[in-house]
């Protein structure tokens, strides 16, 4: 399943690493604000 | 990634919240943030560092490779209402433009609050087409505004 320019983006919630410590992250909570979601192949890679 | 954490303060002035993914565990992403993020970058990465082991995030977006068990190497822009309004998908030997990600980002952010069309190459500060009507029919006068040399 792909997404379409104009699609509203699916929402998720999963655990992220975020500044130290261990975070629960949900799409939606960033409604109001605009997201930069982004993906990539592995760590200690480039972006 | 540090190149991310290095713009990441223009991404927080232009409102915007920077999620990253992959398929490593959040351990894995602590030890990249503490052996190289953070001594490459002053205080490292400052947004959060997903982790989608399953790729289940990815294939929500359409870019799970299931050969290779990883990400692509992607983004997507989403606006305030949740609305994807940019995405690219490279191929994993080439390394993204993070300058090109912020010109997108500022482009729509200038044509939701004006309704103008940034033409091919704008950047802050260049020519905008205008005139009213959808994306299709201010295209079709581009050239009255719009110069080649105004692409680079």
């Amino acid at each position: 399943m792909g997404i379409q320019i104009g699609d509203k983006a699916p929402d998720f919630r999963v655990e992220a690493y975020s500044q130290g410590m261990t975070q629960a992250i949900q799409l939606s909570h960033y409604r109001g604000q605009w997201v930069l979601l982004l993906f990539y192949p592995a760590d200690f890679t480039f972006v | 990634m540090a190149a991310v954490a290095v713009k990441y303060p223009a991404f927080r002035e232009l409102g915007t919240e920077v999620l990253t993914v992959s398929v490593d565990s959040v351990t894995t992403h602590k030890e990249w943030h503490e052996k190289e993020l953070s001594l490459m970058v002053k205080g490292g990465a400052l947004f959060p560092m997903i982790s989608d082991p399953e790729g289940k995030i990815g294939a929500l977006f359409g870019v799970y490779d299931a050969r290779t068990g990883s990400d692509l190497r992607s983004h997507f822009l989403i606006d305030p209402q949740g609305v994807v309004q940019a995405m690219e998908i490279l191929a994993a030997p080439i390394g993204r433009n993070i300058a090109e990600i912020l010109r997108q980002l500022r482009a729509l952010q200038h044509h939701q609050a004006t309704g103008e069309f940034m033409p091919c190459g704008w950047e802050p500060g260049k020519p905008t087409l205008t005139e009213k009507g959808d994306a299709f029919s201010t295209s079709r006068r581009v050239w009255e505004t719009w110069k080649p040399r105004n692409a680079f």
